[in-house]
Formats: C-alpha cells, sequence, structure tokens
C-alpha cells in the first residue's frame, strides 16, 4: 500500500513539467524575436499600414483637417459627434478621435524609430534604402502632427511656440521616466523634419517596387514643408526635380487619377488599398464618409457654393455626383473617393505644377525650371479642359487653382494656414483652427503644455 | 496455474463459509407521515456491508448472523439505528430539520453542512429546473445572497453579468470561475466580436444540475487559488442511485413569452403635433436672435412669419418625405415601430427524459434533452439538444471508475447589436407617419428615416451553432476506509461557428451583399489528482486532502469575410465574389498547481480548517510566474456545548470565521511581453508594435476575511445565516494609460495602455438568509426564505488614474467602481426653455461646453436580495418569489435620441416630449425641442434614473397526482404546474429596470460598464405551462 501511495505521489510532482507554462505567442511577435533583416523590414512595412489606418492619410489626416477648415464647402450630414464638432470649430478635447489621430502618428514615428535602431542587422545594400524610407516616415509624420496640433510656422515665434514631444529613439520597455515628454518648439520639428526629408531624398531610389516611397516622394513632401515655411526657391526646387525626373506624368482625363487599383502616373506617393487591406468600411475609411449610401455614409456633403466656384466646363466641377447619406440626406458628393479599395492618393504630379508656379511667381526672379508660373498653371487648367489663361492677375489665381484640383484632398488645411487664410469668422491662427492636445496625455503630464483655449 | 486454481477454490470455499453464517434481513423504510424514503442506505453495523431501498423503500440485506443491528441513512434525514428482530422491519427515520447533515459540495471533495467553517451557499435542483431561461445562473437571482445577477437584455443566450461579493477587478475579468463535477468551464463569449457578447453557458441543460455551490468566502474559494478571487461557482451534475429500480422522469413545459413593458413611443397625431411645437420653437428663436430662417436664406419680417416659415420647412422636409404622400395631417398612417420588433406571444418549448438508477455496482444518470425557445424580440431564437451519460462502476471494493458526460448542440438566431440601425430594437426610433408598406412597390418601407431594420430582418442571418462537449472520466481508490485517492481527466471542448449573411437589398449588406463566417474551437484539458485522507481518532475528526491539477486550453479560431453576392440564393460565401478577410488564430495558456487541505474537528462542535494552494500560469513571466494562495477558518458549534444542548429555543448555533487569499490572473495572453502585431498592407506584409508589457507581472490579490453564524431556534422552525465580510484587492491587474508618444498604440481598440500591478479596492458587505416554517402541518405547509445582501464596492488606490469604460463611466478613486460621469442636468430655465446644467463655476449655466463633468450615480445596487414563500396543501403548491435590487443607478444612453426634442435627428420621440418647455414661464423638466435651436440633447444626467425595483420573479402554481391515482396510472408520481415569470414590477426606471447593453469588442462582461440602455430590449414575461411525470 505504501508503495502504490509513493508511485501515485511520484506521478503528482512529475507533472510539475515548467515548460510547460512558457507559451509563446502564436498570432503576434515578442519584440526580442526582431532579429533577422527581413523583421527590421517588416516593421517598416508595418509603417505604411500605420499610414493607411484611418487615422492617418487613411481618412482623418483628411477628413478632420477638410472639416476644421470648411467655410462653405462641406454640409456635414453626419451623426458623429466628433466630426460635427470639429465642423462647428467646437473641437472635444476629450474625444477620441483627436487622441486616435496623435497616438497613430506616433505609431508610426515609434516604427520608424525601431527600425533606425536596428540597421544593424540590414545588408549593405538595403541599408541605405531602408534608412531612407524610415526618415521619409517620420519626418513627413511629424510634419503632418506639428501642423495638427500646433500654431502654424506662419504664426512666427517659432523658436518658442511649443510643437509636439519629439522622439528619435525607440524605447524597448515600458519605463516611466519617459513618460512625461515636454513639447519641442515649432521650429525644432521644422528641423528634424527638414532634416529627416532631407535624408531620405539622399538615401531613397529613384524608383521602387510595391509602390514604396521613391526619391521623389520624399522630393515631394519637402516641396511642402518648404511651402509652409515660405522657401520659395527651395519648394520650386524640390517641385521642378519630381517634375523633370519624367517618372510621372498627367493622367489623360482629370478623372482618371482616381478610383483606381494602384498608383496612376501621377501619384508620387499613394496609400494602396485591397478588399483585404484597407482603411475600413463601415465606420472608417475616406471612402466610408466622402462616398455615397449605400457604398459609404455619405456625410461629407458638398455644398452648391462650392461647386459654384468652378468655372464652366471644368472636368473637375463635374467630378461630382448626387447621393444620399446613411440617414438618408440627399446631397452632392466628391467623385474623388467614390469607390472602395481604391489608391489614395497622398501627394500628385498636379500639385508639384502648382507649387512650382506658386514658388516662382512667389520668389520672383528667374523661375526654377522650364516654365514659367503661367505655363504650369495652364498645364493643370488644360488637363481640367480649360481654356489656357492669358496672363495671371495676382498669385491667387494660382492658390485658386491649387484649391479646385487638391479640393477634399487634405491638403487644404496646409495652405490655410502657410497663406493665413481665414475661415469663417475665425483667423488661420485661431485655437479653434488647431486641435487639442489629446486630453488624455496631459492628464498623464505628457505633451504639456495644453492649446491655448481647450 | 495450479496455484491459481488452488487459490480460487480456496476463495469459493471461504464464500461458501460466509454464506453459511448470513441472515437475511428484509425491511421498508419510511418518513413519519409513513411515505417511502428514496435512496436510504442500510448498512449492516460493524460489517462493509450495504444495500440501498428501491422506491418503495424496501430493501433486503444479507449480513453474518452476528450483526445484531442496522445503521439507516439517507439525505435529510437523522440517521437512524434499528435492532434486528422478525422478518420485516420497518423503520422510520426522522426528518433532519436542521440540515446539519446535509451534503455539500466544496472543492475536491464533499462535506457535511454541520462541518463547514466557510461561506457556501447552496442552490438546489428544483430552483433551476423548468424555468424558462437558457442557462441556469439567470435563475439564481435572489436565491443566493451576495450573489447578484444582472441579465443583459430580453435577447436570448447573451452574455450575464454574475458578481459574487462585488467586483473585484478593474481590468481583469470579474466573472466567477465555474466548475461542472471538477471542470473548469470556459465562459468567455466565443462569438464574433462585431456583436454583442453571448454566454458559452447556454450549452449546459439546467435540468440535469443536481445543485450548485457558490463558495463566497475566501476559506472555501481558495483551493482554487488563482482562479477564485472572483468566487467559485460548483455546479453538480445528476448521479444514478442505488436503487434497485430506475425512476425514468419526463419533463416538458410550454411558454409564451412578451416584453414586460414597453417603453410608449409618440402615435402620429402626437408626433405631428410635437413636430409643429418643434417648429414654433425654432422660429420664435430664430427671429428672436436676428437669424435667416430654416435654410438660412429666408429673414422673417416677423415672429409669426417665421414660425410659419419654420412650420412649412417641417412639413416639407421632415415629415413628408417619411409619409410616402399619404395624408399625415389627419393621420392616414400610425405605424407603432416599436410594436414591430416584437413577436406576438414568443413561444417556447421544452422536453427532456432521464432516467436514474442503478444497483451496488453501477449507478448511471442518463439524459435527453431538447429547448427551443423564441426571443420576444423579432428573429432571435435559442435551440438547444443534446443528452447526458452519468455513470459510475464499481470494480471491487477499492476501486471504481465513471465517466460524467454530456453533448449538446446550441443554435442562436442572433440580431445585430444594440447599437446597430439594423437591430430590431432601433425600429422605434422610426417615425409613427411613416407607413409599414410602401404604397407604390407594395413591399416593406424602403423609404424609412432611418434604413428599415425589418429589411434586415426579412433577409439577414446570422447563426451561430455550437457544438459543446463537457465531461471527465475518473477512478477512485480507497486504500482503507480513511484513505483514497482520485483521478479525473476532464475536457470541456467547444466549437463554434457563426455564419452571417447581409443582404444586398438591406443596410448591412451594403448594397452589394456580405457575409462572414467565423469558427472557434476552444478546448479545455483538465486533470485532478488528488489523495483524500479522513482518519478519525475518539474525538478528533480529520479530512485532509493532498492533490495537484494541470489544465491546458487551447483556442483556435478563423474569420473569413467575403461580399458582392450575385443573389440570396446561396449565403455561404461561396455564393460571394470577393473574399475580403481571412485569417486564423491560434492561443493556449495553462496553469499547473498543487493543493492542501486539513479540517479539523474536536467532538463535533470546534472545528479548524488550513489549505493551500500553489498556481503557476503561462500568463506570467518567468520573474512571477508562481503564487501561493493559503486560508485559515475556525468554527464553533454553540448549540452542541453542554448550556444550549438542552435549550429549547436554540437548536443550532455556529459561530464561524476564515480568511483567506485568492488571486485573479483573467487578463489574456501575453500581456507581459512587448509585442508587435502583423499588418497587412499590399504586398508588405509587416509587423507594427503595439504592447508594451511589464515582466514584473504577478496575480491580483484579494484578501477576504469572513465572520459568520448560522443558527436554528424553536427546533429549526426559524433558522437563518449572517455573514459579514471584507474583501480587499491590491496589486490589481490594471490596464495602465501610458502616454501614447510612445507609440506602442493598439490600433483595433485604440488603447495605449501597459497592464500592471497598481492599486486597490474593497468590497465590503453583509448577508442574511433567513428560514422559517411557519405553518408545518400535515396537510397544510408555508415556508418562507428571505435573503438580503448588502455590498459596498470601492476604489482605495489607483494612482490617479482615469479609467474610462466608455464615454458615460468610469473607475474613479474614493468612488464604486463604473460611476456615471458626466454633466450634470439641473432642470430647464422656464424663461428660455434652455437646459441647465452644473457649470465648472458651480451655478448653473446654459452653456454645455461650460458644464463640469462630475460623478452623478453609481450603477451598482447598494443591496439584493429575494423573498421565497412555498405553501403546500395536499397535493397543491404554490411558490411566489420575489426578487430586489436597490440603490443603482440606470442611464438610458439612448434618450438622447429617443427623447431628445428632435436636436438629434427626427426619431419618434418618448411621450415625456409631450411635457417640454413651449413659452416662457413654462415649469417643466423638458428643455425646449426644435430640430435647430432645441436644447439639453446632449449627454448628462437628464437621462440617468433610479434603477432599484422589486419584482415578482416567478409565481408557480402546481398538482401532484395523488398517489392512488399514480398507482393506477402505473406511474410513481407526477405533476403539472403553471407559472409566471415577471409577472409585475414596481421601478422607477422607464424601461425593464433589468438592462445591460453589452456592447462589442469584448469577449466577456466589463467591469467598469453596466446599467447602461441603449435600445436594449426587456426582459421577457413568461407564463409557463409544464408537466412532470416519474414512472
Amino acid at each position: 500500500m505504501k508503495f502504490k501511495i509513493v508511485i501515485l505521489l511520484y506521478v503528482l510532482v512529475s507533472f510539475s513539467c515548467n515548460k510547460k507554462l512558457d507559451v509563446q505567442p502564436q498570432n503576434t511577435v515578442p519584440a526580442e524575436e526582431i532579429k533577422t533583416s527581413d523583421d527590421v523590414k517588416a516593421v517598416l512595412f508595418g509603417a505604411y499600414s500605420t499610414w493607411q489606418n484611418a487615422n492617418a492619410f487613411g481618412e482623418k489626416y483628411n477628413t478632420f483637417t477638410e472639416l476644421l477648415v470648411n467655410d462653405n464647402d462641406i454640409d456635414w450630414a453626419g451623426t458623429f459627434a466628433e466630426y460635427r464638432d470639429i465642423n462647428n470649430k467646437e473641437e472635444d478635447k476629450l474625444a477620441p478621435g483627436i487622441y486616435q489621430v496623435w497616438a497613430n502618428s506616433y505609431h508610426t514615428i515609434n516604427a520608424a524609430n525601431i527600425v533606425l535602431s536596428k540597421l544593424d542587422l540590414l545588408g549593405a545594400d538595403d541599408k541605405t534604402v531602408v534608412e531612407g524610407e524610415a526618415k521619409f516616415f517620420r519626418g513627413v509624420t511629424y510634419y503632418y502632427l506639428v501642423n495638427l496640433f500646433a500654431r502654424p510656422w506662419s504664426a512666427g515665434n517659432v523658436s518658442s511656440n511649443p510643437g509636439v514631444p519629439l522622439i528619435l529613439a525607440p524605447l524597448t520597455g515600458y519605463d516611466a521616466a519617459k513618460d512625461k515628454l515636454p513639447r519641442a518648439s515649432v521650429e525644432a520639428v521644422y528641423k528634424q523634419v527638414l532634416s529627416d526629408l532631407t535624408d531620405a531624398v539622399s538615401k531613397l531610389p529613384e524608383t521602387s517596387g510595391s509602390f514604396r516611397a521613391t526619391k521623389f516622394s520624399a522630393e515631394a513632401m519637402l516641396s511642402r514643408v518648404y511651402l509652409s515655411q515660405e522657401k520659395y526657391a527651395e519648394a520650386a526646387a524640390a517641385a521642378n526635380d519630381v517634375i523633370q525626373s519624367q517618372n510621372f506624368s498627367l493622367t489623360q482625363l482629370f478623372s482618371n487619377a482616381f478610383n483606381n487599383v494602384a498608383n496612376s502616373t501621377e501619384d508620387i506617393f499613394a496609400i494602396q488599398q485591397t478588399a483585404q487591406s484597407n482603411t475600413g468600411t463601415a465606420n472608417f475609411g475616406i471612402t466610408t464618409f466622402y462616398s455615397s449610401y449605400p457604398v459609404g455614409r455619405g456625410e461629407l456633403q458638398i455644398t452648391d457654393a462650392h461647386i459654384a466656384k468652378y468655372e464652366a466646363g471644368d472636368a473637375r466641377g463635374a467630378f461630382f455626383y448626387d447621393g444620399v447619406s446613411i440617414s438618408g440626406s440627399p446631397g452632392h458628393l466628391t467623385s474623388k473617393w467614390k469607390n472602395l479599395y481604391k489608391a489614395i492618393p497622398v501627394v500628385r504630379l498636379a500639385e508639384m505644377y502648382l507649387t512650382r508656379a506658386e514658388a516662382n511667381f512667389r520668389k520672383g526672379g528667374a523661375p526654377v525650371g522650364p516654365n514659367t508660373p503661367i505655363e504650369d498653371v495652364n498645364i493643370i487648367r488644360s488637363r481640367a479642359t480649360l481654356p489656357p489663361l492669358a496672363a495671371l492677375a495676382s498669385v491667387d489665381d494660382i492658390v485658386a487653382e491649387r484649391y479646385k484640383e487638391l479640393a477634399f484632398e487634405g491638403e487644404r488645411f496646409l495652405t490655410v494656414k502657410r497663406l493665413k487664410i481665414p475661415v469663417k469668422e475665425h483667423s488661420y491662427d485661431d485655437p479653434r483652427l488647431i486641435f487639442p492636445i489629446p486630453q488624455r496625455e496631459i492628464d498623464l503630464g505628457n505633451a504639456l503644455p495644453q492649446n491655448e483655449g481647450y | 496455474m495450479k496455484q491459481r486454481i488452488l487459490f480460487m477454490l480456496l476463495l469459493l470455499f471461504n464464500a461458501a463459509l460466509v454464506m453459511s453464517q448470513n441472515q437475511v434481513i428484509k425491511g421498508t423504510v419510511t418518513d413519519e407521515e409513513g411515505k417511502p424514503v428514496d435512496a436510504a442506505t442500510i448498512n449492516a453495523k460493524g460489517t462493509k456491508r450495504s444495500v440501498a431501498a428501491n422506491s418503495l423503500g424496501a430493501f433486503t440485506i444479507s449480513a453474518p448472523s452476528s450483526v445484531k443491528t442496522l445503521v439507516v441513512s439517507a439525505i435529510g434525514f437523522l440517521p437512524a439505528e434499528q435492532t434486528v428482530s422478525g422478518s420485516n422491519l420497518n423503520i422510520v427515520l426522522k426528518k433532519d430539520e436542521k440540515r446539519l447533515n446535509e451534503v455539500v459540495v466544496v472543492g475536491y471533495g464533499q462535506t457535511q453542512k454541520r462541518a463547514i467553517t466557510g461561506s457556501i451557499s447552496k442552490v438546489l435542483a428544483r430552483d433551476v429546473e423548468n424555468q424558462p431561461v437558457q442557462s441556469f445562473e439567470s435563475a439564481l437571482q435572489g436565491k443566493a445572497p451576495g450573489v447578484v445577477v444582472e441579465n443583459s437584455s430580453g435577447k436570448v443566450g447573451e452574455g450575464i453579468k454574475v458578481r459574487i461579493r462585488g467586483t473585484s477587478s478593474i481590468s481583469a475579468s470579474s466573472q466567477p470561475l465555474y466548475v461542472v463535477d471538477g471542470v473548469p468551464l470556459t465562459t468567455a463569449s466565443q462569438s464574433d466580436i462585431n456583436n454583442e457578447p453571448t454566454n458559452p453557458l447556454i450549452d449546459l441543460n439546467p435540468n440535469d444540475i443536481e445543485s450548485i455551490e457558490i463558495l463566497k468566502d475566501a476559506a472555501s474559494s481558495a483551493i482554487y487559488g488563482a482562479r477564485a478571487a472572483n468566487g467559485v461557482v460548483l455546479i453538480t451534475t445528476k448521479k444514478g442511485t442505488r436503487n434497485n429500480k430506475s425512476v425514468i422522469e419526463l419533463n416538458t413545459t410550454l411558454g409564451i413569452s412578451n416584453p414586460t413593458m414597453k417603453r410608449g413611443f409618440l402615435n402620429a397625431k402626437e408626433y405631428v403635433q410635437a413636430m409643429h411645437v418643434a417648429a414654433k420653437n425654432d422660429g420664435r428663436y430664430d427671429f428672436a436672435n436676428g437669424n435667416a430662417g430654416p435654410d438660412g436664406n429666408t429673414p422673417a419680417a416677423n415672429e409669426k412669419e417665421d414660425i410659419t416659415n419654420f412650420i412649412n420647412y417641417y412639413d416639407t422636409n421632415f415629415i413628408a418625405p417619411y409619409a410616402l404622400g399619404t395624408d399625415w395631417r389627419h393621420g392616414a398612417v400610425n405605424t407603432s415601430w416599436e410594436d414591430q420588433q416584437y413577436r406576438k406571444n414568443a413561444l417556447s418549448q421544452q422536453y427532456d427524459i432521464s432516467v436514474r438508477g442503478g444497483n451496488e455496482k453501477t449507478r448511471f444518470f442518463a439524459s435527453g434533452f431538447y429547448n427551443d425557445q423564441e426571443a420576444i424580440v423579432i428573429v432571435n431564437r435559442f435551440k438547444r439538444y443534446g443528452g447526458r451519460l452519468n455513470l459510475e462502476q464499481s470494480i471491487n471494493d477499492k476501486l471504481s471508475i465513471g465517466i460524467n458526460m454530456s453533448l449538446a448542440r446550441t443554435e442562436l438566431a442572433r440580431v445585430s447589436n444594440d447599437d446597430a440601425f439594423s437591430t430590431p430594437g432601433q425600429l422605434m426610433a422610426q417615425v409613427p407617419t411613416s407607413p409599414l408598406v410602401d404604397p407604390e412597390t407594395h413591399d416593406i418601407n424602403a423609404k424609412t428615416l432611418y434604413a428599415n431594420a425589418l429589411f434586415d430582418a426579412k433577409y439577414n442571418s446570422d447563426n451561430q451553432v455550437n457544438y459543446r462537449s463537457i465531461g471527465n472520466i475518473f477512478g477512485n481508490y480507497a486504500f482503507s476506509p480513511a484513505l483514497s485517492f482520485r483521478s479525473e481527466f476532464g475536457t470541456d471542448v467547444l466549437n463554434m461557428t457563426e455564419q452571417t449573411f447581409a443582404d444586398k437589398r438591406t443596410q448591412d449588406g451594403g448594397g452589394i451583399g456580405k457575409g462572414q463566417y467565423f469558427t472557434s474551437q476552444n478546448v479545455t484539458f483538465n486533470t485532478n489528482n488528488y489523495f483524500t485522507y479522513s482518519p478519525h481518532f475518539n474525538d478528533f475528526k480529520m479530512t485532509t486532502l493532498l492533490g495537484m491539477s494541470y489544465l491546458q486550453n487551447d483556442l483556435r479560431q478563423s474569420n473569413q469575410q467575403a461580399e458582392n453576392y450575385p443573389s440570396a440564393a446561396v449565403k455561404n460565401l461561396t455564393g460571394a465574389t470577393n473574399v475580403t478577410f481571412g485569417n486564423s488564430a491560434n492561443e493556449r495558456y495553462n496553469f499547473l498547481s498543487y493543493f492542501f487541505r486539513s479540517n479539523l474537528s474536536y467532538k463535533d462542535k470546534y472545528l479548524f480548517g488550513f489549505s493551500i494552494r500553489s498556481d503557476g500560469s503561462s500568463r506570467f513571466g518567468p520573474e512571477n510566474r508562481y503564487g501561493y494562495f493559503p486560508a485559515l477558518s475556525a468554527g464553533w458549534l454553540l448549540s452542541e456545548e453542554a448550556f444550549l444542548k438542552t435549550s429549547r429555543v436554540i437548536s443550532n448555533l455556529k459561530l464561524r470565521a476564515s480568511w483567506g487569499l485568492t488571486g485573479n490572473a483573467e487578463i489574456g495572453e501575453h500581456q507581459y511581453l512587448n509585442l508587435f502585431r502583423v499588418s497587412n498592407y499590399p504586398d508588405l506584409a509587416g509587423f507594427v508594435p503595439y504592447q508594451l508589457g511589464d515582466p514584473k507581472l504577478k496575480w491580483e490579490k484579494t484578501t477576504q476575511t469572513d465572520i459568520g453564524l448560522e443558527f436554528g431556534l424553536f427546533n429549526n422552525r426559524l433558522s437563518g445565516e449572517m455573514d459579514v465580510y471584507n474583501k480587499q484587492t491590491k496589486d490589481l491587474l490594471l490596464a495602465v494609460n501610458v502616454p501614447a508618444t510612445n507609440g506602442y498604440f493598439d490600433n483595433v481598440n485604440f488603447l495605449n495602455q501597459i497592464l500592471q500591478n497598481l492599486g486597490r479596492l474593497e468590497n465590503k458587505g453583509l448577508e442574511i438568509m433567513l428560514n422559517g416554517r411557519i405553518i408545518d402541518q400535515k396537510s397544510f405547509k408555508w415556508s418562507s426564505s428571505f435573503n438580503i445582501a448588502f455590498n459596498k464596492n470601492k476604489i482605495k488606490d489607483i494612482k490617479g488614474q482615469v479609467i474610462q469604460g466608455s464615454s458615460l463611466q468610469r473607475a474613479i478613486e474614493g468612488e464604486p467602481i463604473g460611476v456615471f460621469y458626466m454633466q450634470k442636468f439641473l432642470g430647464v430655465d422656464p424663461a428660455t426653455g434652455d437646459a441647465l446644467y452644473l457649470g465648472e463655476d458651480g451655478k448653473p449655466t446654459h452653456d454645455y461646453n461650460a458644464a463640469k463633468r462630475l460623478v452623478v450615480g453609481d450603477p451598482n445596487p447598494r443591496f439584493t436580495g429575494g423573498f421565497t414563500n412555498n405553501f403546500s396543501y395536499k397535493g397543491f403548491d404554490l411558490n411566489v418569489f420575489f426578487t430586489f435590487v436597490s440603490g443603482n443607478k440606470i442611464y438610458n444612453n439612448a434618450g438622447r435620441f429617443m427623447s431628445d426634442g428632435f436636436v438629434n435627428g427626427l426619431d419618434n420621440q418618448t411621450k415625456e416630449i409631450l411635457n417640454a418647455w413651449q413659452k416662457p414661464g413654462d415649469i417643466t423638466n423638458v428643455p425646449r425641442t426644435g430640430w435647430f435651436n432645441g436644447s439639453g440633447s446632449r449627454t448628462s444626467s437628464r437621462w440617468l434614473y433610479d434603477g432599484s425595483y422589486i419584482r415578482l420573479r416567478q409565481v408557480s402554481f402546481g398538482y401532484n397526482l395523488p398517489l392512488a391515482a399514480s398507482r393506477w396510472m402505473k406511474i410513481s408520481s407526477a405533476r403539472i404546474f403553471v407559472s409566471g415569470t415577471n409577472l409585475w414590477t414596481k421601478t422607477k426606471y422607464i424601461s425593464d429596470p433589468e438592462v445591460n447593453t453589452l456592447g462589442t469588442n469584448i469577449s466577456g462582461v466589463s467591469n467598469i460598464t453596466g446599467g447602461v440602455d441603449f435600445y436594449t430590449i426587456p426582459q421577457p414575461r413568461t407564463i409557463t405551462f409544464g408537466l412532470s411525470v416519474k414512472f
């Protein structure tokens, strides 16, 4: 009997195979498993998905900013309170969407920082490209962050106006000491943006597969940064470089520039989508909000006043259709984001012509590149099936052309801020045209101070 | 070989020798009223020989002729000794009124009620049998003090919130651990997270349950260590008996359900009236503020003109479009959309048949069951069928083996979550002037205010099918009467598929048709192996347990989505042209545990217990993988002391106290690691950083002290139990917000959090249970039972964190969990009709943005309880059962659409809107209405209500066939009954007070959210007819 008991006791104890308790994740990747060149590249590709996310170029970099600087172009026909509040310039510092945009942007930055901290794992041939690409993501994201959450460069005092926290190295584990970061100045953030993007220009290849970023993607974005800083010669040079590369050409029809399964000939950088990988359908995504029900919710409806701004015969003025919102309100909708799962242009060649024109006009003197401003503007007008202008009355003609060309592409707020254009009764620098730092961050003692007026 | 034959011969000879010395004793066992006692055990004193009486109480035992006395025992009766004399003994057993010998199931064993030093509530089969519910916990509300069951809605099969002695965690699950016959159950929802969580306990047939023991204090639950902090519910299924005759039992019920209450919306006439009031308000406001009319383009010369403009605008743009050309001005159409969401007399039926019996060697219980319940809400339906076999075989005196196994198939036809336009619950938002049938197309009206959910009801489907097998095999080996070893191998296999189809004609179909196929296979393997040693030394009795347990759970899920269906002919994904999503995912966790428990008693009056369990789990990192959970307890049976033993008043008095430590690890997998998630950008599959982990993560610890008093007066005519407890949880597994700038972003749930052991909370409470046999005559009996439990929850320290459960509810230091946190509504300004809120400066304000957010209410009840009365007169029995809940608040989150005065939409309104402010001087609580210029439509305490209720949960009236009739019909007994559920409710809440919209994207029931109504379906009121026959 004792013998049997001893055997049973042994059986009990022998179960104590502690290795059983070491269960590795099967759906996720522990940080210490990032150890090959392919792993590092995978983190870089992760950054693409963070931009595809509805909280970045996939939607809110567009919808939130278009509503924020909406004068009388968009009728908000939806039910979501946060969109309504932004449209009314009554942003709620507690609202989830603004926090998600903020968090997603730092998500991109973290991915880039992780890649940059692990460049040693890459082979010599990959290393330069991957570094350039990571810096492209980081630079562009900081540029958007500083424009969304801080006073614009055009408001001056850039060395004292708070920008956003500047993080250039990843956390490898939770570190309470790094919880409370100050906001770097607007100037410091811009400096980083320029450094990242110029580095990216020098390291990225001229062409790429899978619609990855190229040297010209970085240069095109750089031209926007220079415009914001009123560095017109540099802006014109960057835009000119892209145009002169001959890698891109305007689509024959304006309508061909949108709703493509992949990049059009004029996409310098675009977010790719498929039925399996996209920015959202039911409650998220650019098409969800801009496209008529039942494809989308049809809630960003275009006003008659906006459509009236186009001259007769303008192909862009005809690029609207009548539809209905999910709750039954009829209205006009833009065709730019009509279909699901299509490439989302982030920067198009058309913009480069308009940037070169405007920058050349503003800087004066001999134009950078082969064309005069009016020639560049007429290239865009003729694609829109409009007759050429004989002369430019003022630079405002170029700006007006820019708005019609790029309407509802999420670029408007950058122009409003840099050119100090008022929105309704709000001046360009009104606190209500700047998003609040998400209150959640402030509550945690992070990213202080809160923006004025919140 | 030769040796063996010799041995066998010897054995035979021996047996023959024994035989020759035997006597045969026959007899019957009855109770004091002469009724046969089922399942009495008759033991020949001084030997191991025992037999069981049959259903007529008769027995035959052969025993050595030296035996002079028989010992007879039966559950619910006091044991008796009978001297052997004559050939046919009549043994009368006395009922055990003290119920001290009642068997109570505890972790890894059972004991007698008198020996218990912890706090355990026992619920018997009759309380959960034949109830119009899908799972047994729904029937527990009000039966066991300290157990709070919140039915979430009148939909069938939905998740149910169960709290034992309060919520003891913030971020980890607070649902109790459920164990069926030794197998821990999977209770987290396996369903598609885009809909509300469902309840996996629906796979268990309530009629198979013999008893439910709820281990509430630490002394009784700490033997389950790391999983016990939320309490443990032990479910014991019906087992075979030693009866000679098998009993066949047939139960059948038929139920009819309707909603307990409807909200009551405006009819067409009232709606048009309310619209015109709103238009008038808008016109007046517009004119007074110098605005330019409804379209911003028609300035009016005077107020009257402005009002006319608005009325015209309302008529043309708001009313006419949905009337589809009908004469809405004269009430041509008056649709009650609220009625459309309910079935008229939802039917439910249940049949089950079981056989129970056995002999000396074999004991068995087998059952087959079928259950079909229509929910009161359209489309929604629950079906379950399956069977159970519990079998135990004694191989010899020492070894017995057995199997407990149930197989069930459960089907749920589901509707969308409460927040979806497509759910029938939101039909009530449609306007009453909107016809049901489009006069032009003669089809369902497609031109309603919101996409018409009747299309979804007609064409869409969401069907969930579970195949569930729960059971174990076991072996028991008795080394000696005092020492035994038991080994159990159990599994809980849950196989679920959920298939949804959204037709292109419906809103969810997005114009193209969409489908989804979701599977989940959740398999738990569990083994328990333990020694039980229970020697007696004169006045000392001891029961000691030593053992181990290993549990492994494997989860495999996959999900495919597709769209673009040419038609509704093929609803499988096969019928779609475009696959939009596909994945598969695996997870595993395991627990390795050792446990020891020893209970000592001296002279049956001084009781002492000690237990300890060690748990190791894959859920924690190597640094803190193991936890130790001790418990201590003591009891003193004062009534056994000389000074009370002879008391005529006090028949039972016991004091007990316990202390122990339990844990919680219900946090999901791999929380301690830094993790990347896979991303699928086209052609560029990648990793994104999504979780920061704390490698030091460890168990959440709950220490609980409990002091209890059990008493019985006047020969136990009045008895009761009282417990006070103090439950302190520390090292909370808390999802701590960290700055988003660190870039580890969970971009699926939109969180920047790290799970850490941080913070403390407490639950303190008092539970009282009183039982009385008020009238106890032979033919008329009235017994009554009342219980009440108070619990106070308080978050003591979360380092100043703001933890939101939703935008409405929070965990805040110094407050109970889940308090409603929002703007405080102070009423209506009689001068302007504006809603007034409490401002940041403490003064009333019209400006919502200047209003301060503060704690406005607590969703946790202050006390809960139940009150039961049982009457029986001859063959009739009547049971009247009330439950009550008090002190909790309910927030009607849909108020901002259904009672907002058209500010957030043209939704039909509840009747309260008829009392809205209309002109200066009006004293009302309902602010100015108006689509353009109305007031008070935003989230505030305006829609917070007292959620207290008292409810006549059940009345049942039954009739037992007289014995003679039963005999004539050749059956042993029969009972017919009719019962009513939720027949009467008293509450201040505007709809059914048992409400908790569960939300989506969660697998369980959240701790912080609760008591929120968002178009939630009310509870059913059910009339059930039933028949129960024993053969």
